[in-house]
């Protein structure tokens, strides 16, 4: 029988899960949008210069430019529906062997929309070679967001947040470190709290250490 | 007839330098910013008669910046440029002292004709 901690867990669970990826959704159709009005605003532009007059032997160089500018749209649009279906299949299987860097950059891409509107930066350094892990990496990105969404939430303008990944004792390690000010509290409109932190990380077997602008995450390599 | 002055907000550099050309087609005098205080400052600057303004762009909340600039000067007319359906933000753009708003990706003649409006209502006062 499920103890009144695992239900209130699974239930807070499945809400967070929603909301993240609402979260995600949000923010990559806003992103797909702005790219497919930069690709229509480019294309008019074409359209403008060939109907209304401005089209002479020496537009040739604008109309490559604006057509190099399509194309570096479409690229961006394109790693971003990559990162998005990526995403999207981390949800395939609960348990699986994977690249942690990889998990987290896809997490990155998703989310740099919301902190470029908030002015902070979110920076990576990874350490390359450290080993693939068991586990279930759609909760790992759950908990990496929430963590940074507080960060985001907290910080003020112009400050940073580093994501670095390392292997130390048998374990991989993920940090968050904040660099920079914070504003104000802001109401903390979401369900994340700290119960629900133990609860994921209790679900992935690892911990979390809090210490000031310094968040750690600890996981194991093997479930087993 | 003298050009009607717009300034263009939104932090998405290309679509602001295509969309700028294209009204600079259709003979608008136009300047761009990307962010709010750019814009901020353009508008003191080289007061615009009419304000292309994204909801969502960094450094200062589109409704804040639509607000700075109504308190500033009630009679620069501000089109909102949304990417989503935010009717919230919208219907507060609106009741905020906003002219219109239009949906990126944005239709040329909706864009002109709006603009022309907001410029017809400047002139009757």
């Amino acid at each position: 029988m499920e103890s009144a901690y695992e239900n209130k867990g699974e239930r807070d669970l499945r809400l967070l899960q929603l909301r993240f990826i609402g979260k995600i959704l949000a923010g990559f159709t806003h992103e797909s949008k702005n790219y497919i009005a930069i690709v229509k605003e480019s294309a008019g532009l074409i359209g403008d210069m060939i109907q209304l007059g401005k089209n002479s032997g020496d537009d040739q160089e604008s109309y490559l430019e604006i057509i190099h500018s399509i194309e570096e749209q479409i690229e961006k649009a394109t790693n971003l529906f990559r990162y998005l279906n990526r995403f999207s299949h981390r949800m395939d299987t609960e348990l699986c062997t994977f690249n942690v860097n990889e998990t987290l950059e896809e997490l990155i891409a998703l989310i740099t929309r919301f902190a470029n509107q908030k002015k902070i930066s979110l920076e990576k350094n990874f350490q390359q070679d450290i080993p693939s892990i068991t586990n279930n990496p759609s909760l790992l990105q759950l908990l990496v967001f929430h963590f940074l969404e507080e960060q985001l939430t907290g910080l003020a303008k112009d400050s940073s947040l580093m994501l670095e990944t390392s292997f130390s004792n048998g374990s991989v390690l993920v940090k968050i470190i904040a660099r920079g000010n914070y504003q104000e509290a802001e109401s903390e409109k979401g369900l994340t709290n700290n119960e629900s932190h133990v609860y994921i990380i209790d679900q992935l077997r690892g911990t979390i250490a809090k210490e000031n602008d310094l968040i750690s995450i600890s996981l194991p390599v093997s479930l087993s | 007839m003298s050009q009607t002055k717009v300034l263009l907000v939104d932090d998405e550099v290309e679509f602001t330098v295509s969309l700028a050309e294209r009204l600079q087609l259709r003979n608008y005098s136009v300047q761009t910013a990307n962010n709010a205080l750019e814009a901020l400052g353009l508008v003191y600057k080289n007061r615009p008669d009419v304000i292309i303004l994204d909801l969502r762009i960094p450094g200062m909340d589109g409704i804040e910046t639509l607000k700075t600039i109504k308190k500033y000067d009630p009679t620069i007319e501000v089109i909102m440029l949304t990417g989503h359906g935010d009717v919230h933000s919208v219907k507060e753009g609106m009741s905020s002292g906003a002219f219109e708003y239009i949906m990126k990706p944005v239709e040329i003649g909706e864009l002109t004709s709006k603009i022309d409006k907001a410029q017809k209502k400047i002139k009757e006062g």
